[in-house]
Parts: C-alpha cells; sequence; structure tokens
C-alpha cells in the first residue's frame, strides 16, 4: 500500500498537485479526499474519472491534513490521500439516500458490503444533514452482522447547516452515504472513538419526540428549557447547541451524545444529529475546558499501543471539538501523528461513526474517532 | 523588558557571513511562530473562558435549583416513607449486602423489645441469638446472589418467649448502577391465621367424618331393610298360591304393591348414599341389550297394563345387540324414568325408543327415550328436575309418592357412565325422558343360559338341596320356592349344621345364607370346597344376600361360590341364580 497526501485551496491547484505526484510514475487506484462545499465537486469528478481511480470523498466542515511536509488544518479548502491499493481487496459505492429511510438506505449498503467480501471492515461518510446517522449504522449493521467493523463521519458545510454532500469519482449525492469495503484479510482496519464530554446538572426525560426531533422535555417545550437552562438567546441557536449536547444516558457507564444541529422555533422543538428517543433520560453535557486535549492524548497513547503499525491515519473529529476547543484542537491531531509519524488526514464532522470499547459500532456526536488503515 | 535584545543583538554581532545571517532569522522567525501560535491558544482560551463562563453559570445556578427541587421532593417521599413504616402493620426492615440491618420500622423494633438504633448495624444472630432457619438464610442468599424476589417464607419464631407464626417476602435493593446493595424483607404476623387454618382444617374434617358417617348409617339402615321386605313380599307370594277369596287377593296385592314401593325406596336410599359417598361403583361386562329390554317390558308392561296405557318397546335396526357395559345400571335407569312415565300418564300410551347416535368401530353411542302422554313438566320446574328431592306436582296439592332421588339418581348414573340426560315436555301433553351412554360393542356371543321368561314349576324334580338360613320367615319362603321347583329340601339354621349335613349327605346344589352363626355363608362355601379337592366335583353353591352392594360378588366368588340372589328375591330370580350357578359349575366338574 502506497500514500501520497497533499492539501490545497483550490481545484485547479489540486489538479496541479495531482499531476506532479503521479510524474514520476506513481499510479494510484484509490483517493480520500474531504473537500470544502465551495470547491466544485465536479471538476474533481470529471479530473479523476478517466483516469479510473476510486474516489471516497465527501464535504467537510474544516479538514486537515498532518504529514512529513507540513501540518495544515484549513477552511474553504481540501486534503486528498491518494493511495496504491491492492486491486481486488477493496470497493466502493456511492448510495443514493432519495426516497429511502436511513436504516433501509444502511440496510441496503450493508448488503452490498456483505456480499463483497467474506470477512468485511467498512468506511463510511454520508450526507450530514439529511442523514440519521443512527439508524444508518443500525440498518448496516442489521445486513451485515452487529459486529461489523465500520468507522466514518457525516459530510460537513463549513458550519452553514444548509448542504452536505459524498462524492466517488462517478457521482456527487447531497442525500447520500459512500462505503468503502475493505477485504480484512488484507487490511487491518482499527480506531477509537472518544468524546471527554461530561455531563452537568440533573436527569430529564425527553417527553415527545420523533426520530431526531425533539418537541418537550419533562413536559416543557425543548427549545424553552435549552434556552433556560443555557442562558442563550435565540440568535445564539443553532450554533450554541453543537457544543453543549445532550447526554443520553444508557446501561450504566454507557452514554451518548446528540449536537442540537438545527431549532424550529415555530414548534418550539430541536433538531438533534442523531435519534433521541422518547422516554430518553437525559442530561445537558459540556466540555470539561482544555484538559479534554489530554485526554485524548491519552487514549491515542493506548490506541498507539495496541496498534503501532499504520500505513495511513483517517480522522472524524466532530466540529464541535473544534469550536470548543479553538487552536488547541491542533494538540490532539498532533499527538496522534507523532506517535505513528504516518500521513494523517481528517475533517472536521457532523457526526462520527465507530466501534467502541464493546467491539460494537454505534454513531456519535462530539468524538475524535481516528482509524487506522493498514495492508498486512 | 520580556525579550533580552542586547542578548540578541550580541548574538547579530557575532554572525560573520549573510548566510550566518539567514540561518539566524529563520531560526528567530520560528520560535516567534511558536509564540504566535501559543498567544493565539491562549486569546482563545480566555476568550472561550468568559464565553463559557456565562452558559457554565447559568447551568450550574438552574441545576442548583432543581437540585433543591429535586431535594424538597425526597424529604416530602422520605416523611411519606416513614409514615408508612411506623403505620403498616407488618415489620419492615432493610439490609446491606452483608445482610446487617440498616434500617427498620418500629413495629420490627418493637418485636424484638428493642430500640431502632439498637438493630441498626447488627445481624439477625445478634438481636435473635436462638434463631437459626437455614431454609430462611438460603432464601436471603437467593435474593443477593440472583436479584429474584422470593414470596411467602413462612416460619415459626420465638420473639421474647413467645412463638408466633410470621410470613416474610424479601425483595432486592439495587442502586443506580443497578447493582444489588441489599435487601428489603417485609413480614406478617400470621399466627391468627394460622390458627384459623387448624381450626378450619379441624372443623372440615369433622363434617367430612359427619357426612361419611351419616352416609354409612343410610346405607346399614337401608341393607337392615331387606332382610324383613323378604320376609314381607316372600311370605305374601307364598300367601297368593293359597286358596283366597277375592277380598283377599286385594289386601294381599295391596300388601304386595306397598312393599314393592318401599323396596323402591330402600333401594333408591342405599343407590343414592352410594354415589355420595363415592362408593357406586361400576361392573361393566357383555350383556345384550334386548334381553335387557325384554325383561323390563315384561316388570313395566303388566304396571301400564293396570292403568290401561299402552306400553312399547322400539329398537331402531341400526342398534348392535353385543355390548359391553353395566346392563345393571342401563336397566335401572330405564325403570326409573319408565316408572315415572306409568306413575304421571293416566291414558295414552308410554314408549321406550332406543336409537343410535354414532357408530365407531368398536363403540356406539345409544339414545334411550321414554315418551309419555301424561301431564307434562312445567318449564320452570324443567332446570332442578334432576336436582335431590326435586319432585313434580301432579296439582297443587297432590304429590306423586316416591323419594325425588329417581331422577337425581338418574342424572348421577349417566355421568358416572359417561352420559347425559335431559327432558323435553309439553304441559299437559307429555314428556320424552332421553339419555345418551357409550357402550363398547362386544365381539363375544354373551353366555345366556336363562331363556326361560318364566318360573317353571318342578324343574328340578328328584334332585336334592342344601338350605342354610337362620331366619325362620326366610326359611319358610325359601323352602316354599324350592320345592315349587321340585327340590327336596335339607335345611339347616346354621352354617356348622350345614356344612356337617353337606359331608354326611348327597346333595345337587346349595343355598346358603351369607349371615349366620357359628360359620357363616363364605366359611361353609371355602369347606366345601376345600373337602372337594380332588374329587373332580364341583357342587354348585348360591348366595343369599342383604348385601346388594358392588364388590360382594367378588367376595361370593372368592369363597367359591357360583352365583347369588340379593334378598329380597322372587321365586324367578332365585330360579334363575340356580339355573346360572348351575351352568356355572358344570364347568368345573368333570364326572
Amino acid at each position: 500500500m502506497e500514500v501520497r497526501t497533499f492539501s490545497t485551496n483550490s481545484v485547479k491547484e489540486f489538479r496541479q498537485t495531482w499531476e506532479i505526484n503521479t510524474s514520476d510514475g506513481f499510479s494510484a487506484n484509490a483517493a480520500v479526499i474531504f473537500s470544502s462545499i465551495e470547491l466544485d465537486r465536479n471538476e474533481i469528478i470529471q479530473f479523476l474519472q478517466p483516469m479510473g481511480v476510486r474516489v471516497f470523498g465527501c464535504t467537510s466542515c474544516g479538514e486537515f491534513l498532518y504529514d512529513s511536509e507540513g501540518k495544515t488544518i484549513s477552511e474553504g479548502g481540501l486534503v486528498c490521500s491518494m493511495l496504491l491499493l491492492k486491486p481486488g481487496s477493496f470497493n466502493l459505492r456511492l448510495f443514493s439516500g432519495q426516497g429511502l429511510s436511513s436504516f433501509y438506505l444502511g440496510k441496503k449498503a450493508g448488503e452490498w458490503a456483505a456480499n463483497e467480501y467474506k470477512d468485511p471492515a467498512v468506511l463510511v461518510v454520508a450526507s450530514g444533514l439529511t442523514i440519521d446517522g443512527e439508524q444508518l449504522v443500525h440498518g448496516i449493521q442489521e445486513a451485515a452482522g452487529q459486529d461489523i467493523i465500520m468507522y466514518g463521519g457525516l459530510a460537513g458545510d463549513d458550519a452553514h447547516f444548509k448542504e452536505t454532500a459524498v462524492f466517488t469519482e462517478d457521482n456527487s449525492d447531497t442525500n447520500g452515504a459512500v462505503l468503502m469495503v475493505f477485504d480484512k484479510s488484507v487490511y487491518n482496519i482499527q480506531g477509537i472513538a472518544t468524546s471527554g464530554w461530561v455531563s452537568i446538572g440533573a436527569d430529564k426525560v425527553i417527553t415527545h419526540s420523533e426520530g431526531n426531533v425533539v418537541y418537550t422535555i419533562d413536559n416543557e417545550p425543548a427549545l424553552d428549557v435549552y434556552k433556560h437552562y443555557l442562558n442563550v438567546n435565540d440568535e445564539d441557536l443553532p450554533e450554541i447547541g453543537v457544543e453543549y449536547p445532550l447526554l443520553i444516558r444508557k446501561k450504566e457507564p454507557d452514554f451518548i451524545l446528540r449536537a442540537v444541529l438545527n431549532v424550529d422555533r415555530e414548534k418550539k422543538a430541536l433538531i438533534f444529529a442523531g435519534t433521541v428517543p422518547n422516554g430518553a433520560v437525559v442530561t445537558f453535557s459540556s466540555s470539561p475546558g482544555f484538559e479534554i486535549v489530554d485526554f485524548t492524548k491519552k487514549k491515542v497513547n493506548e490506541f498507539f499501543e495496541s496498534n503501532p503499525a499504520t500505513d495511513l491515519l483517517i480522522l472524524f473529529s466532530c466540529m464541535a471539538r473544534h469550536n470548543a476547543l479553538g487552536p488547541t484542537i491542533s494538540e490532539e491531531i498532533e499527538e496522534a501523528w507523532m506517535k505513528w509519524k504516518k500521513p494523517l488526514i481528517g475533517f472536521f464532522t457532523y457526526g462520527e461513526i465507530g466501534n467502541n470499547y464493546r467491539n460494537s459500532c454505534d454513531f456519535y456526536n462530539q468524538t475524535f474517532t481516528l482509524v487506522s488503515l493498514k495492508q498486512k | 523588558m520580556l525579550v533580552d535584545f542586547k542578548l540578541l543583538i550580541e548574538d547579530l554581532r557575532r554572525l560573520q557571513t549573510p548566510d550566518e545571517f539567514t540561518l539566524y532569522w529563520d531560526r528567530v522567525q520560528e520560535e516567534l511562530s511558536l509564540v504566535a501560535s501559543e498567544y493565539s491558544k491562549l486569546k482563545f482560551k480566555y476568550e472561550r473562558s468568559n464565553k463559557e463562563k456565562n452558559i457554565l453559570s447559568s447551568l450550574l445556578t438552574r441545576t442548583s435549583a432543581d437540585l433543591k427541587k429535586v431535594s424538597e421532593h425526597l424529604k416530602i417521599r422520605a416523611e411519606e416513607l416513614s409514615t408508612i413504616l411506623s403505620t403498616i402493620p407488618a415489620y419492615v426492615y432493610f439490609k446491606d449486602i452483608d445482610l446487617k440491618y440498616i434500617l427498620v420500622n418500629q413495629s420490627f423494633a418493637e418485636l424484638f423489645g428493642a430500640d431502632t438504633d439498637q438493630i441498626h448495624g447488627k445481624r439477625i444472630k445478634e438481636i435473635l441469638p436462638g434463631y437459626n432457619n437455614p431454609g430462611y438464610f438460603e432464601q436471603e442468599n437467593k435474593v443477593i446472589n440472583s436479584g429474584t424476589a422470593v414470596y411467602d417464607i413462612e416460619e415459626e419464631i420465638e420473639f421474647n418467649g413467645r412463638l408466633r407464626w410470621v410470613s416474610t417476602n424479601l425483595a432486592p435493593i439495587r442502586n443506580v448502577e443497578d447493582q444489588i446493595i441489599g435487601l428489603i424483607g417485609i413480614s406478617w404476623d400470621i399466627t391468627e391465621r394460622k390458627h384459623y387454618e387448624s381450626e378450619l382444617r379441624y372443623s372440615k374434617e369433622l363434617a367430612e367424618a359427619g357426612t361419611m358417617a351419616k352416609n354409612e348409617f343410610i346405607a346399614s339402615i337401608s341393607h337392615e331393610f331387606r332382610t324383613p321386605m323378604n320376609g314381607i313380599l316372600g311370605l305374601a307370594e307364598i300367601l297368593r298360591t293359597t286358596a283366597l277369596d277375592e277380598n283377599q287377593m286385594d289386601h294381599l296385592k295391596g300388601i304386595i304393591t306397598s312393599a314393592e314401593n318401599l323396596l323402591v325406596l330402600v333401594n333408591d336410599l342405599l343407590d343414592f348414599s352410594a354415589i355420595e359417598a363415592g362408593k357406586m361403583e361400576l361392573d361393566f361386562h357383555p350383556f345384550m341389550l334386548d334381553r335387557v329390554l325384554e325383561d323390563i317390558f315384561q316388570m313395566l308392561n303388566l304396571k301400564a297394563r293396570e292403568k290401561s296405557l299402552d306400553f312399547s318397546v322400539k329398537i331402531a335396526d341400526a342398534v348392535p345387540t353385543h355390548l359391553v357395559g353395566d346392563s345393571q345400571r342401563l336397566r335401572q335407569i330405564i325403570i326409573n324414568l319408565a316408572n315415572n312415565a306409568v306413575k304421571f300418564t293416566d291414558q295414552g300410551k308410554i314408549e321406550i325408543r332406543i336409537s343410535l347416535e354414532n357408530r365407531s368401530a368398536d363403540r356406539a353411542l345409544l339414545r334411550f327415550e321414554v315418551i309419555d302422554t301424561g301431564i307434562g313438566i312445567p318449564p320452570e320446574a324443567k332446570d332442578s328436575l334432576f336436582k335431590v328431592f326435586s319432585r313434580i306436582k301432579q296439582n297443587q296439592h297432590k304429590l306423586i309418592a316416591g323419594t325425588g332421588l329417581g331422577l337425581s339418581i338418574c342424572k348421577k348414573l349417566t355421568d358416572l357412565l359417561g352420559g347425559e340426560i335431559g327432558v323435553e315436555s309439553m304441559l299437559g301433553a307429555g314428556s320424552t325422558f332421553w339419555f345418551i351412554l357409550p357402550f363398547e360393542l362386544s365381539g363375544i356371543k354373551v353366555f345366556d343360559p336363562f331363556k326361560t321368561e318364566t318360573f317353571q314349576e318342578l324343574l328340578y324334580t328328584g334332585q336334592k338341596v342344601l338350605v342354610a338360613e337362620d331366619n325362620l320367615i326366610n326359611q319358610k319362603i325359601v323352602c316354599f320356592q324350592l320345592r315349587r321347583m321340585g327340590f327336596e329340601v335339607e335345611l339347616a339354621d346354621n352354617g356348622q349344621s350345614a356344612y356337617e349335613k353337606y359331608t354326611g349327605g348327597s346333595f345337587d346344589v346349595v343355598v346358603l345364607d351369607i349371615q349366620m352363626p357359628l360359620m357363616d355363608g363364605y366359611q361353609v362355601a371355602k369347606a366345601i370346597r376345600i373337602k372337594e379337592q380332588n374329587t373332580f366335583k364341583h357342587i354348585p353353591i348360591i348366595a343369599l344376600t342383604a348385601n346388594a352392594m358392588k364388590g360382594d360378588r367378588e367376595l361370593y366368588l372368592a369363597a367359591g361360590m357360583d352365583g347369588y340372589v340379593s334378598k329380597p328375591f322372587t321365586a324367578e330370580t332365585l330360579q334363575q341364580a340356580i339355573q346360572l350357578a348351575v351352568a356355572v359349575a358344570s364347568r368345573y366338574s368333570r364326572d
């Protein structure tokens, strides 16, 4: 497996850099591309399609690349990882969500992945504002098994919360998912998902919700409760909601964070980045401060100890971490780069997907989800 | 000054070439960029802290208000719980994982004669040293280990010298992480209940014993009636063979009718008490249905004619003849219903119809109907008709004679035989009593020795019979009947005398009463059979008995007898019993 990485600020620059990288005869057969929504995806597709390069791509809420050439954290740009993978040991496909529930979309994609290889592992990106990440994960698991290894993230749009997209070398879709499936007998795919957010305040109960829309909490309008407790104004929402997600209690010690992505002021409802079930017991939550970075570093070190060799690191980091940590975010990204000294590519997401400590995949918000890809 | 520029300038002065200067300047710029990066991080942290301060402060303030509310709520709940614990008429305790009491209510403490504080932190052994119930400890461990509740542990415990029965429920207590941290026990004093239970049990036993005694009394008294009844009917029969004028014959018929009615009453009582005591046993055996119906016809036709009623029995062609069932009980049900029909019908006809309801390879379901043109039954009486002591009034003031047990016995017998019974009736137009019974189909021909339909005089002329009977009246009756059959009769008035006469003489038939002084009928029969051993002879022995209970037949057969006849009996039944016994005995004899 050969990897070359670069970052650019325009499609033109992307084309030039790609050509420079192939001028010595290097012929990539796949590419991982995370790009700002502002850049023209179609142009990228038109450029790569004739070369037969398979593309696993999505739009971002800021993208980053750490490699031997430098450290880039940008917004409005593009990061690319050119890959020469063993033919026949990977495949990828875009599944349109048009007219499908997120669960059914996941089920369809999962069936495909399960049929590709006897023992598959999956990378997934999905449209951030149209796909319910939790239902997508459940759908894939339904078809491909509860224990399937799967990591990924929901596409972003530079925090405009208007439209996100996923794309391959053939097509781009604002309501769909791209699955890249690997043959686990050839590639070792491992990862971690860690948040560090902590619960604040007393337990509350979701008294009326439908999917990812919460109408009432403790029988009060959800928007009123949220504004009252955080003492924020209308104009602060939904932006502030990304940083102060609801923490849904599961069987101790498990919990899951759900960030507010939007608000319905007329219905006084909160729209979350994943399902918040009726009857769920929740609390508010916050990052505990900048020491969260130390927590992530500790987790990265543990992951390194158990998984010291890699060819490429892919990081799906929640946009809320970027908001909360500001420039300090570079410290946790850098920690991963410094440990392996192998290219690290990633983007700030609207939600993350990854296997937890019980080896069961879930959909998260606010996490630092790091994946290692290594050819055996 | 934060940075020592003097040192910087001194460094610059030491540089010799432009390259050295460029290299040095790059380093300075790199370090300045690091300083700028740290500055931007610090600035972000400072600004963010200010922004977050408001939100966190709000969250904390609201949370604090929430906690205050929760605290007040908990306080109210704690007071409620405390009130419940102090007023509930039960002993309530909470134990930790080590099974030490962490909270008990006042009732619990009082039971042990202690304050609640004295109990806290202790195990049961420390407050009740004599307590040792491994079963209870086992249940406590079960609750702690498995997390399942246990109900109704009953035990008798001595508290301060007083024995009390308590019933306890145990349930686990869990923390928010769902881990078991102890258990709650609630015990009730059930000493009074235990006493009531004990008294109830005693009363029930008494009641059952009383019912049993009553049934036995009825059975016994009914049985005692049968011997004098035999005397009355037998003597009346003898009397009928003598020369009587018309007036005397009328009186005699009155005596016979009354005695027969009385016999029906006694038989009903005997059956009813047997059914009630659960002692009614059924005797399933092969029989011929047309033979049973023929007997019934003979018996009832006469009665019907006396009232100028037409009487007929109609059997559908499909009805099988050879059946296996309790023919005696079948006969009893039909006679009972037909007797009622005669009783309640003044003009018209009585008809017995038998039809096939259902048939398989080895079973048949038969429907029996007794149809009359009598007074009919009012609709309101139908429901209670088959209940005990239910009787129909012929008119407002006149009750028809009977025990009121007949239909109830029919109902119980059809139930016992696996069938059902019912009635359809129209007031003033007549009734149809019906019952359905299952029978097995018999593959074997029934041994039917009595094709003789009526009594035959002098059938046994030249044969000698030994009769053992201690009752003088019965002696007269049985001797008269046997002599009519042509027997030469040798009489013995007790068992021992009978056996002696048997050994000293030569007889063709032996008739033995069962209850006799010195040797009873069983003993005589056994002695005769022992004497017969190795002789290849088997003299027919017939028992005369007042016992008509099921099971007696086995006793007679076990004693070596070949047949029996129940008192009171007619000359016909005695002749039939002798015929059967002779037929049976002939199978044993090889001479």
